[in-house]
This record gives C-alpha cells, sequence and structure tokens, in this order.
C-alpha cells in the first residue's frame, strides 16, 4: 500500500533522511521510534508533501501511484492522513465548516456530488455522538481554544 | 439666475462646439458655473438648488485636494472630467447578453447573481427595463401606505422641497472638504428617503437595482432621514464591476437620525479596482457621515473590495444623550489596490457609546490603512468607545497600516483600542491543504473566518454575496 524506497530528503537544504526503505501493507500499524532530530516528523512532512521539506532521492509509492509527484491537497485526497502534533489555530472558522470544506474536497475526487449542509450537520452530529465528543465542538474555532488532547484528537 | 440666463448660457455652450451631442450623450470636459447651471437646469431644479450647488462650487474653487491620506496617485486633472453623462439611448446598450464582455458574465456567475438580475447589471436594453419599472411600482406602493419616501434626490428636490432644504448639507456642509464640495456642486442622482415617525420601514431600501440600471454616474448624493422613533435599513450594493479606466466616484451619503430612531446603513463595494499591472480603476472618494440625536443609533457596516484607491471615513457624530454610532468594516485591497478608510466617532451627549470593528486584509503589492478617529467631546460624560482593528496579510510584498487618533477631553470617559496584525501562515495552509482543501479555498475560507464579526452584521443575502465577493477578489492571490 505504502512503499518508500531510498527516500532521501532535506530541510532548508539540510539533509535529514538519508535512505529509508519502509513497506506499510493494508491494515498494519507502525510505529516509528527514535531520539529526538533522527528524522521521525521529516519523514511524515515529507510523505504528506509540506512546504520546505524536499525529498532529494528515492521513491514513494502509495496505493500504486507516484506519491511525490502530487500535491500536498492531491495526496490527501488519495487518503494520506497526517495527524499534527501542534495544530495551528484558524480563528473565525468552526470546525464544521473546516470539516464540510475537507470532506467536499474528497467527495469532488472520488467523484460524487457534495453533501448538502443539513445532511451534513446531521452526519457530523451523529459521528460526534459515536466518539463522544461534545456537540458544541462543531461550532467552535478550528483549534480554537482546545487542549492538547483534543487537538490531536481532531 | 433666471431661466432666461440659464437658456442663453446653455445656448452659448452650445455655439462653442458640442451642440448636437447634448441632448444623447455627455458634456465636453472641463466645470465651470455653466455647466453646473446646464445639470441643474437639465434636472428641472428650482432656483434654491442652483443657488446651493454654485455656493459649493465656488468654496470648491478656493479649496486644495487633500493629500493627507496614505495613497498616491497622479493628480486629477478636474478639467478633463465630464461632468454631465445623459443615460444613452437604448440603440447604445447591448442587445443581449451575448455582446457583453465574457469575463463580466464570468464574474456575475460566480457571484450567483440570476441571469435577469445579469441582464440588468450590464445594462442590456430587452424587457428587464419594464420588470424593474413594475418592481419599482410595486413597492413603491407599498412603502407609500407606510407613508416612506424613497426616490431619487432630484425628484425629491422637486417633490419634497421642504425636507431636502431643512437637511441637505445639514450633515455633511458644502464646504467640509474638498470632495464633498464638488460633490455638492455637480451631483447628478442618488436617494432620498424619509421614515416618517414611529414608523419601522416595512422593508430593506436598497439601491442595488437603480444605480445600476439607470447609470447615474459618479457623484451620487444620498440623503436619509428617518424621523422620531423610526427605524430602516438601507442597503448599497455597487457590485457591478465597473468597466472605465481611473474614474472618480465622489459621493456623498447623509444620515439624520433623530430622537430615539435607527439607521442601519450597509454597504457591498465593489467597483472596478483596475487590472492586475494596477492600471485603470476608480477612484472612491466618498463622505459619508451622520448625525445621531437622543437615543438614536446609527449602524455602519461596510464590504470593501473594489476601487484602485479609497477614501472613506463613514461617521457619527453622537449628538444626543445615549445615542450609539456602530462601525463595522471589511476592506480588503489586491493587486494594486490602495485604501485609506476607516470612521470618526465624536462623541458629543452624555452616555454616548460607540463601536468600531475594522478587518483590514491586504494581498498582492496593495497597501491597506485604518485610519480612525474617536473624540470625547467635554459634554460627552460617561462616554464609552470600544475599538478594534485587525489586519490581515496575504504574502510578502502587501502593507497595512493603522492611523488611531484618540482625542478625550472629559475624564468620565472610556476608550478602548485593540489592535491586531497577522498573517495567513504557511501551517493554516498546510493544515488545510493536508485535509484535502485546495490552497485557494484555504485561503478564502481563512479571510472569511477573519472577517465573521463584520459578516454577522450584514443582511443575510448580502453576508453570502461578501463572503463570495471576497473569493472573487482574491483570486490568484496565492501559489
Amino acid at each position: 500500500m505504502l512503499s518508500i524506497r531510498n527516500l532521501h530528503a532535506s530541510v532548508d537544504d539540510k539533509a535529514i533522511l538519508k535512505g529509508l526503505n519502509l513497506d506499510v501493507k493494508a491494515g498494519e500499524v507502525h510505529a516509528i521510534m527514535g531520539p529526538n532530530g533522527s528524522g521521525k516528523s521529516t519523514t511524515g512532512h515529507v510523505l504528506s508533501g509540506r512546504p520546505g521539506y524536499e525529498a532529494t532521492a528515492g521513491e514513494v509509492e502509495f496505493l500504486g501511484k507516484n506519491l511525490l509527484e502530487m500535491d500536498t491537497e492531491e495526496r490527501a485526497r488519495e487518503g494520506l492522513f497526517l495527524a499534527f502534533q501542534y495544530p495551528v489555530e484558524i480563528p473565525g472558522v468552526s470546525n464544521m465548516e473546516f470539516l464540510k470544506a475537507a470532506v467536499d474536497a474528497q467527495r469532488e475526487h472520488r467523484g460524487e456530488a457534495p453533501l448538502d449542509a443539513v445532511s451534513f450537520m446531521k452526519k457530523a452530529r451523529d459521528i460526534c455522538k459515536a466518539v463522544n465528543l461534545d456537540q458544541s465542538f462543531l461550532k467552535r474555532g478550528v483549534n480554537e481554544g482546545f487542549s492538547g488532547g483534543e487537538k490531536e484528537a481532531q | 439666475m433666471s431661466q432666461e440666463q440659464i437658456d442663453s448660457l446653455i445656448k452659448k455652450e452650445y455655439a462653442a462646439g458640442f451642440v448636437t451631442q447634448i441632448e444623447s450623450d455627455t458634456l465636453p470636459p472641463g466645470l465651470d458655473e455653466n455647466v453646473i447651471a446646464f445639470i441643474s437646469s437639465k434636472k428641472d431644479e428650482p432656483q434654491w438648488m442652483l443657488e446651493w450647488r454654485l455656493k459649493a462650487y465656488r468654496a470648491w474653487r478656493e479649496m486644495e485636494e487633500p493629500t493627507w491620506a496614505h495613497v498616491s496617485y497622479p493628480k486629477i486633472d478636474f478639467d478633463e472630467i465630464s461632468y454631465y453623462s445623459a443615460p444613452k439611448s437604448m440603440a447604445d446598450k447591448p442587445k443581449s447578453l451575448d455582446e457583453v464582455d465574457p469575463q463580466l458574465l464570468e464574474t456575475y456567475k460566480k457571484l450567483g447573481i440570476p441571469l435577469h438580475e445579469q441582464e440588468m447589471l450590464a445594462g442590456v436594453a430587452v424587457d428587464a427595463v419594464f420588470d424593474s419599472v413594475s418592481v419599482a411600482t410595486t413597492f413603491r406602493g407599498k412603502l407609500k401606505d407606510a407613508g416612506v419616501i424613497f426616490c431619487p434626490i432630484s425628484e425629491a428636490v422637486r417633490e419634497y422641497p421642504e425636507l431636502v432644504q431643512k437637511y441637505l448639507g445639514s450633515v455633511v456642509p458644502q464646504k467640509d472638504n474638498y470632495y464633498a464640495a464638488l460633490n455638492s456642486a455637480v451631483f447628478s442622482d442618488g436617494s432620498f428617503v424619509y421614515i416618517p415617525k414611529g414608523v419601522k420601514c416595512p422593508m430593506e431600501l436598497s439601491t442595488y437595482f437603480r444605480i445600476n440600471e439607470s447609470k447615474t454616474g459618479q457623484f451620487e448624493r444620498t440623503l436619509i432621514i428617518a424621523d422620531e422613533g423610526s427605524q430602516v435599513s438601507y442597503l448599497e450594493g455597487c457590485t457591478a464591476p465597473m468597466r472605465d479606466e481611473n474614474q472618480l466616484h465622489a459621493a456623498v451619503v447623509e444620515l439624520v437620525a433623530l430622537d430615539n430612531a435607527t439607521i442601519k446603513y450597509s454597504t457591498v463595494q465593489n467597483w472596478y479596482p483596475g487590472d492586475a499591472h494596477g492600471k485603470g480603476g476608480i477612484y472612491n472618494f466618498v463622505t459619508k457621515r451622520a448625525v445621531a440625536h437622543t437615543n438614536a443609533r446609527v449602524s455602519w457596516t461596510q464590504v470593501e473590495t473594489g476601487s484602485a484607491v479609497t477614501w472613506k471615513y463613514p461617521s457619527c457624530v453622537l449628538k444626543g444623550d445615549n445615542s450609539i454610532g456602530e462601525f463595522y468594516s471589511v476592506a480588503l485591497t489586491n493587486n494594486f489596490q490602495q485604501a485609506d478608510t476607516g470612521t470618526k466617532m465624536i462623541h458629543l451627549g452624555k452616555n454616548t457609546r460607540s463601536t468600531i470593528v475594522s478587518k483590514g486584509i491586504s494581498a498582492g503589492k496593495s497597501s491597506n490603512a485604518y485610519r480612525g478617529l474617536v473624540r470625547m467631546n467635554p459634554g460627552a460624560s460617561g462616554a464609552r468607545n470600544y475599538t478594534q482593528c485587525d489586519s490581515l496579510l496575504i504574502g510578502d510584498q502587501c502593507a497595512a497600516h493603522t492611523f488611531p487618533y484618540i482625542e478625550s477631553k472629559n475624564p468620565s470617559a472610556i476608550i478602548e483600542h485593540e489592535a491586531t496584525t497577522s498573517k495567513v501562515s504557511d501551517d493554516q495552509l498546510y493544515l488545510c491543504q493536508q485535509r484535502g482543501i485546495s490552497a485557494e479555498k484555504a485561503v478564502s475560507m481563512i479571510v472569511n473566518g477573519f472577517c465573521k464579526e463584520v459578516f454577522k452584521e450584514l443582511p443575510m443575502e448580502f453576508a453570502v454575496e461578501a463572503g463570495k465577493l471576497l473569493e472573487v477578489s482574491l483570486e490568484g492571490s496565492v501559489g
């Protein structure tokens, strides 16, 4: 599903990853561990295409496609999701709006019509209930005033 | 000046060479007393109106163009401008939408304006005119039942001279400033509204259609009088992008809120901002002011996305005790646009209150300045002001400036001022993109979030339009 071959990556012209190899099959959970500065976060950011994180050599194949050729948002639409350690706030944008924009982008990518506001809201509330999240979460600003744990859960 | 004199003046002008054009088209460039007499007679104005205009004109001749605003543009040659343009005949207008600039139509489509409205905005000479006439008469009937007067100001000068004479220039005097004086001399048309005592206007009033349909030109004059205990909400939409190059637009708006009255004035301004290289666009030099009497409330809400240069400070004179002034503003500049905008809150009465929320967004190579004055006069005991001034920068070549002036002459007055400057950060964009949202959609979402406090003050359908307008205006500002 995800196949990383000899990946080299640098940040600000500083080489961080020097030949990473990893195969992840569907349903597998991998944990990458290591001391500070060994490149764990860099791996995540290079895979998701964060600006400034440059893959200088190697190949990454995701679901049969060349991941490194895709834009950040395309990679996300293909199904690559990164949980942020320190997510930024977007003042004034509610979680509901943010999630709807994300879901709409995903649906458009799959050739599906966007959900109308009412069915989206219903779905979002159902999911909140299922994961035991207070409904007020949907009205709050993206990452505004969340605890660390809440931010990661999102 | 007698009718004969006016006629002879006009005849003299005819002899000067623009004879055949006059009926159907435009006065030749230049401004003198003859031109003003011509405008006044074209509109069948009474003698007092002509004298009022001439007084303004003579004052204007003595005045200097202001240069204190944080904007720069080539000096305007006022003799290069034509001050009267009659509506073109139907034959000159496009016959159908097929003849209208496709780029213009694309913009309308993005704003979600329905087809027959698009035809009106583009000035298409189809049955739209009939439509608008019948629409106008039906709602005029409803307003008339409520005693509300809503008509072109040129009509009000003839039909309601006592009201116009009493209030015209009472808030923005002829000599108030350079552009207000010019407007007073040559104003072409605009709206007049009178809400009688105790009446709540049964519908939102709007100039959205009328201005576009009749192409009233660059010098509008609006006068709104809310009599004691009355309420009105007025919308001004300039959402049709203008195609003209570096056109001067100098409007004056006067609001009079008598005791216990409420006026809410909302503007969505999207005059042609010039192209991506800074060529063309409107110079928007506007004077808007309100006087609030005892217990009255005036609220200005503006969304400014257009114009090449904007110079505009909708203000409130809080004259009566307990009166309230509010200013909610979103000003967005992109490419080479320049805006110097803000408000003045003049507290005269006791326990007067004012709120200012200003959101400036700069993108491209634009410059966006907030300039505001809060003045507590000696009599304004117990007065309060709260100001919040936020700037958002997109990219690294734009500029945001804040010039707040605060004068307090009353020790019991309380003034609060908060200001922030922030950037649409790479991290915010990355977070959105990592969730599959495109960079352009992400910027528009972040900007809309930034403006939320102001948008919630707008009437519902305007709020939707304003959001979309920001999206269109920001196109090409990232990536």
